[in-house]
């Protein structure tokens, strides 16, 4: 292999090897995992490390089973009666398919936000502090400092600090899924899943939830599913290319989108699928 | 263009867009190594006309260049290419680059001409035109290994820039010794050294096209490498 990046450029977009992740780096390991809706396999032995402090991105076309894969990381999956899981997802070097897992409590540890913004019919502060109220905190002082603290996180503060006991629903789309994200990082979890984050957003707002993203991975280590590949390039560290189920190629973000190794994925984020 | 495959694409649009500057840099290939050929036979045959000709079609060049790059900046900007795509869509920029700076030096080529040589320095002329043949050889392979992006045509091609590089020095020497002899001759043989090196560069410029061609196939960078580093690609 012929090396001729100069030195300090090298240094400068540090790469991690995927394959060989210290413990320390691996925020999440899947190991072998398989899911079947009833008879139906919808992933096939997924085996991937996703690093601590980074976003890892999920591509792939409709129904490759990226946002089955992501749903798995916080056991959503459990919710669907025909939904078998084989295989293991370590968080911490603990399987989260145990069966003494307390999945409420892992929840605390992984959070996740969806397609479309969900805030609860009420106040904005009360939407922050949902999570802290169910874990038994009620010191208005510390619901105070953690709901400015996660506001600020997630860039919104400036726009509600002066109207947080207002209904969270009049805020604009952008704004309500910056409240969700702020919902979510109010708890402190460790991971957080974004299930196609600005999909329902205009290009303004979706920018400004790309920014968020990158300042969130200096907390929290982000898994991120989208339909967008521009967006997938722009805001992630590590790529992972799906396709019916299988995970084709998981790479750096910057090989993946110059020089992939396989061909499907070539053809895929080049436009020629189908 | 086998190893293109660009045809494939969900766009039909950019399919054509993509076609169409691969088609715009063939043709400014074409037109590169036309004037590259008339400058030689310029030479040659002493024909002013011809010289004259050459200097006054260099603008093609320079207009398929810039229309090249600006179709480049609009399929980046519209389509934001990726992989594969983005890798031609590069290559070819920086391969128009290249050509445009053969057709200048084309045009350095056929000045030579147009400073009359006297009879005595005319068999330097000939020595010219062998290395002229061999650079012209050189500028078609490096077209066709484009045209075909054939990875082993560009690492082959690559490699062969040694035996110009080589002419050219054993030219210099010969030169030297002619100035040596006769210093009254300097002027006249400057003139045959600046094309001598206007040839030497267009060897080097297209060495850079192979480079682009290799790294649009394999995605590999072999810019600045030693010559062992190259050795162990093939």
């Amino acid at each position: 292999m012929i090396s001729v990046t100069p030195k300090n450029l090298s240094e400068h977009n540090v790469k991690l090897d995927l394959n060989n992740l210290s413990p320390e780096q691996v925020a999440l390991e899947i190991k072998n995992l398989d899911l079947y809706y009833g008879d139906k396999q919808a992933l096939q032995d997924i085996s991937m490390s996703i690093p601590k402090g980074q976003v890892t991105a999920f591509i792939g076309p409709s129904g490759c089973g990226k946002s089955t894969l992501l749903r798995c990381i916080n056991r959503m999956n459990d919710l669907v009666d025909i939904c078998k899981i084989k295989g293991q997802i370590n968080l911490n070097g603990e399987n989260i398919y145990d069966r003494y897992t307390d999945v409420a409590a892992l929840r605390r540890k992984v959070g996740m936000v969806f397609q479309r913004p969900n805030p609860f019919p009420k106040s904005i502060y009360e939407n922050v502090v949902y999570g802290l109220r169910i874990t038994g905190e009620n010191n208005r002082r510390v619901l105070d400092e953690a709901v400015e603290k996660s506001l600020r996180s997630a860039a919104l503060w400036n726009e509600v600090k002066d109207r947080l006991h207002e209904s969270a629903l009049g805020l604009s789309g952008g704004q309500q899924q910056r409240l969700v994200i702020a919902r979510a990082i109010a708890i402190e979890p460790e991971v957080l899943l974004l299930d196609e984050p600005t999909s329902a957003l205009d290009p303004i707002s979706t920018l400004t939830i790309e920014e968020l993203i990158n300042d969130l991975k200096k907390q929290f280590t982000v898994v991120i599913v989208t339909h967008n590949m521009q967006q997938a390039a722009r805001v992630s560290d590590q790529t992972a290319f799906m396709y019916m189920g299988d995970l084709i190629e998981y790479s750096d973000t910057n090989t993946l989108f110059t020089t992939p190794m396989k061909k499907k994925t070539e053809d895929y984020i080049t436009g020629r699928y189908g | 263009m086998d190893n293109l495959n660009i045809g494939r694409h969900i766009s039909g649009q950019f399919n054509e867009d993509l076609e169409r500057i691969i088609n715009q840099v063939m043709h400014m290939g074409g037109l590169v190594e036309k004037q590259l050929t008339d400058a030689l036979t310029s030479v040659c045959d002493a024909d002013e006309a011809l010289a004259k000709k050459v200097l006054n079609n260099d603008y093609l060049i320079n207009n398929a260049e810039v229309n090249i790059d600006d179709e480049c900046t609009r399929i980046i900007a519209k389509r934001q290419p990726a992989a594969g795509d983005l890798r031609l869509v590069m290559a070819i920029v920086k391969t128009i680059t290249d050509l445009e700076r053969i057709g200048d030096e084309s045009g350095k080529i056929a000045n030579v001409t147009l400073e009359s040589l006297s009879g005595e320095h005319k068999d330097l002329l000939s020595n010219l035109d062998n290395l002229g043949r061999h650079v012209l050889t050189f500028l078609q392979a490096t077209l066709d290994a484009f045209t075909r992006m054939d990875y082993d045509a560009a690492v082959k091609v690559h490699k062969s820039d040694d035996k110009i590089d080589r002419e050219y020095e054993a030219l210099m020497r010969q030169l030297m010794t002619y100035m040596m002899e006769d210093p009254r001759s300097i002027p006249q043989i400057m003139s045959v050294i600046w094309s001598a090196r206007a040839l030497e560069r267009i060897g080097d410029r297209c060495q850079n096209i192979c480079e682009y061609i290799i790294y649009f196939v394999k995605g590999k960078v072999v810019r600045h490498t030693t010559p062992e580093d190259f050795e162990s690609l093939s």
